[in-house]
């Protein structure tokens, strides 16, 4: 599903972001990306939804050479990767039912494929009961889940997660890991960036550590040891 | 395609309100602009009117010695109708040119007690003659000095049309230039005020423009909705000053008419003609400034 060969990513004038990262991440596999603050975790997690390109390598989605993607490709590839943050990006003029259906909006969907859409994907994080609420009348958790309803609204194979317990407190960071879950037991694909402990040794699926841009250990079912 | 093109108008209508003052002082700028422009037009139209009525009262009157022989006014006239610059030369007999000379000076009781003292009819064969252009007159009153019938000829008259027209000219000539200049300088106002409300625009949406971005919005879309506004507060300027136009160009013809005593000068009626041209190709124009502008602000500061 993704492969990185040999993928450097060297910000002016000489800061390592990413040297020789060479991975492959199977269809439906839940990985976690782990490694303390400014090591290059965010920065691959751009790489694969080309907010950043990299340096020199090779980055393929689903058999897609993203190296040298081309800009007007870019919303293409964004809209079969769904990507989660920190920080939820939500618009806080936009009802919970607005903020997702303008994921659809913005990439040219029918009307009725977005009334047929937006309810289901907000079952799905639970949050059908909100849908006219707006962000500032939600929990944090629940403000993350209405991210992860937007970044699913075009069912993508890649669900990338850029820290998105940053912001929460523990019992709501549990919740969105077991959100994650099972979205990728419906055979999503999710990429985990993270340095929470708590939720990686919760998960027990592949981690990948990377530490000074290189990765540093990737085990199947392993545990947070840094 | 369609559902795309609503969406972006309703984004375009939602930047239009969310920067609602911003907007209307951008419109406020694109209508002086337009209205400078067109003061300049109306001016135009009236100066060609005034200099073509003023054009068209310039006659020279040849007056021809008593004792003339009719052949050498009909050589004369020939000769004159045969000029380019000649528009038309009217003959006077001598008795009509005294009855015409009595009802002008009627009021003048020491011209007509001369007259009356007269044996005779002074006057001989009179000829008047009309040029196209106040240019025109030297090159006909040369072609008087012809020695066919130029020692035949008693007097000459004419008035200084030229130097009138040339006043006309002098004047118009500073007000156009003075109009250009603000016409230039609203422009370069209004462009500066365009790419300025587009810079707000984008900052005000940035958090919406990253997340269009970031949920797959094509470079067009994100783009598409200040293009769009632009134009239709060009669509916007040029309506307002089009029903604007009517009811002054009605009050400055009314006044015009005054000014060129009772004679009407036709502003609504060039407009009326011309109206589609002269306001369709303000908006074109006008678009492609406001378009232009937003394109440049958005290499600027966009990054899509």
């Amino acid at each position: 599903m993704i492969r990185l060969k040999n993928v450097a990513k060297i910000y002016p004038p000489n800061i390592v972001g990413l040297e020789g990262v060479s991975l492959h991440i199977q269809p439906g596999e839940f990985v976690s990306v782990v490694g303390q603050s400014g090591t290059g975790k965010s920065t691959l997690a751009k790489l694969l939804f080309a907010e950043e390109r990299p340096s020199r390598g090779c980055i393929e989605i689903g058999g897609w050479d993203i190296s040298r993607i081309k800009e007007k490709d870019i919303p293409i590839l964004r809209r079969q990767i769904g990507v989660v943050f920190q920080d939820f990006k939500l618009l806080p003029k936009k009802t919970v039912y607005e903020n997702v259906a303008f994921a659809l909006q913005v990439a040219g969907e029918r009307p009725r494929r977005i009334r047929d859409v937006v309810p289901r994907v907000l079952k799905i994080v639970n949050l059908d009961q909100k849908a006219g609420r707006y962000p500032t009348q939600l929990s944090g958790g629940e403000q993350q889940r209405v991210a992860i309803a937007r970044s699913l609204v075009h069912q993508p194979k890649v669900l990338v997660a850029d820290e998105p317990t940053g912001n929460l407190d523990a019992i709501n960071a549990r919740d969105i890991i077991d959100l994650l879950q099972r979205i990728n037991e419906f055979g999503t694909t999710v990429l985990l960036v993270t340095h929470n402990r708590e939720v990686v040794n919760r998960v027990k699926k592949r981690v990948i550590t990377i530490d000074d841009g290189v990765i540093v250990s990737d085990i199947e079912q392993g545990r947070y040891k840094i | 395609m369609f559902v795309s093109s609503y969406r972006i108008t309703k984004f375009a209508l939602q930047n239009f309100w969310r920067n609602f003052w911003l907007s209307i002082i951008t419109l406020s700028m694109l209508v002086l602009t337009l209205v400078t422009i067109n003061i300049l037009l109306v001016l135009n139209f009236v100066t060609n009117q005034a200099i073509q009525t003023v054009e068209e009262r310039i006659e020279v009157s040849v007056y021809f010695d008593k004792e003339v022989e009719q052949s050498t006014v009909d050589s004369a006239v020939e000769y004159l109708r045969g000029i380019s610059q000649v528009r038309d030369v009217v003959v006077v007999d001598p008795e009509k040119a005294l009855e015409n000379f009595s009802k002008n000076h009627k009021d003048d009781e020491s011209i007509m007690a001369s007259l009356e003292e007269l044996d005779s009819n002074p006057f001989g064969p009179t000829l008047i003659v009309k040029s196209y252009t106040a240019e025109d007159f030297d090159i006909i009153l040369d072609a008087l000095e012809n020695p066919e019938f130029s020692d035949f000829i008693r007097e000459k008259d004419f008035s200084d049309y030229q130097a009138i027209v040339s006043r006309i000219k002098d004047t118009t000539d500073n007000i156009r230039f003075f109009g250009m200049v603000m016409s230039a300088v609203f422009l370069l106002i209004a462009v500066l005020i365009v790419f300025n409300t587009v810079r707000i625009g984008i900052f005000i949406h940035k958090e919406e423009i990253g997340i269009m971005k970031l949920v797959g919005a094509t470079n067009w879309f994100v783009k598409a909705p200040f293009i769009l506004e632009m134009i239709i507060l060009s669509f916007v300027a040029v309506g307002i000053v089009v029903l604007v136009s009517y009811p002054v160009l009605a009050i400055l013809e009314s006044k015009f008419a005054l000014f060129f005593g009772g004679v009407q000068v036709g502003l609504i009626n060039y407009f009326e003609i011309n109206g589609l041209n002269i306001f369709g190709t303000q908006l074109m124009v006008l678009i492609a400034i406001t378009v232009i502008s937003t394109l440049l602000a958005m290499r600027r500061y966009l990054k899509v």
